[in-house]
């Protein structure tokens, strides 16, 4: 597989164990999409915001003595934005509704941003 | 000491972060990340700068801005309760002259307040001089500075200047 490949089967397989995710985005730490499956025209933007709120997630989680930041979660009255630390070069952010069981997309998304940061 | 607020904006490489470094030292509050494209530089700014120091007997609050465009939705974000702004600008990346002018027409636009634009990398190959930058820009010729932002010296004399600019406004 290329890296390419491996990168959208992590996509697909983060899709496949938790159906209720309507976006994932993998993206460099400075903001540039790298794969995901939001709609084209949201993308940059949507890659960019990840970078920032977690390039802002680590500075608050060192500066508070957090220890090393896991991720960041926004939530809205309808829906929540996640993004996940995957080392030095990527971010993977997840989109979700509402209601989702955020126990288990953090279970199964911090094993795929392990995964991302060897990939990248 | 009064709190006052001042935004640092400016393309990509202007000396943002590095003029927030010279003033702040390890103090510096910094979103870097590693680039992932040419830039010629190893990091950058993907959320802000931050820091707090005196300048005479204010206590300026320092927010400097992501560059790139794609992080423009920080520009409102940070601008909020500024009563100053600096734009930087690299001297020897004239190609950056009209981001730097749409940049200032659309902060200056919703945010009309005391303004200075800080030309850095003067030192560096056929660098635009401020003169030039200040035509360019169609500023009058005093509110464009030269500086080289690693020098503390220097940016903290382009920070008092807007600083005075900013009081005497603020006091009117
Ligand atoms: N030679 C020279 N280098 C300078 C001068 N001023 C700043 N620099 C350098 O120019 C580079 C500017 O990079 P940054 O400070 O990261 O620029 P920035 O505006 O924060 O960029 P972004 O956050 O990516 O938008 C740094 O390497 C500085 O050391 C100068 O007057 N002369
Ligand atoms: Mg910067």
């Amino acid at each position: 597989m290329t890296r390419q490949e491996e990168l959208l089967a992590l996509i697909r397989n983060l899709r496949t164990a938790v159906p209720e995710v309507s976006g994932v985005m993998v993206a460099s730490a400075d903001g540039l999409p790298i794969v995901h499956d939001f709609p084209e025209a949201e993308a940059p933007r949507i890659a960019a915001m990840a970078a920032t709120s977690l390039g802002l997630g680590k500075r608050i989680a060192t500066t508070l003595r957090l220890g090393e930041l896991q991720e960041t979660v926004i939530r809205g009255q309808s829906g929540y934005f996640v993004v996940y630390e995957a080392g030095e070069k990527g971010v993977l952010a997840v989109a979700l509704p509402g209601g989702a069981n955020l126990g288990l997309v953090h279970f199964e998304a911090r094993e795929a941003a392990r995964r991302l940061r060897e990939l990248l | 000491m009064e709190p006052l607020k001042i935004l640092v904006a400016g393309p990509v490489g202007a000396g943002k972060t590095a003029f927030a470094r010279s003033l702040l030292g390890e103090e510096a509050l910094t979103t870097e990340a590693k680039v992932s494209e040419a830039l010629g530089k190893e990091t950058t700014t993907v959320a802000m700068d931050f820091g707090v120091l005196p300048v005479g007997p204010y206590r300026v609050h320092l927010f400097g801005a992501p560059g790139q465009a794609r992080f423009d939705f920080m520009w409102d974000v940070l601008a909020e309760g500024a009563l100053g702004l600096l734009l930087l600008l690299a001297g020897d990346k004239p190609e950056h002259l009209p981001e730097a002018r749409h940049l200032l027409d659309y902060l200056l636009s919703r945010h009309p307040i005391p303004h200075l634009v800080g030309v850095t990398r003067l030192d560096l190959g056929r660098a635009w001089e401020p003169e030039e930058v200040a035509l360019y820009l169609r500023l009058p010729r005093e509110r464009v500075v030269g500086l080289d932002a690693r020098r503390r010296e220097e940016a903290f004399r382009v920070l008092t200047q807007l600083v005075e600019m900013a009081v005497e406004v603020h006091d009117a």
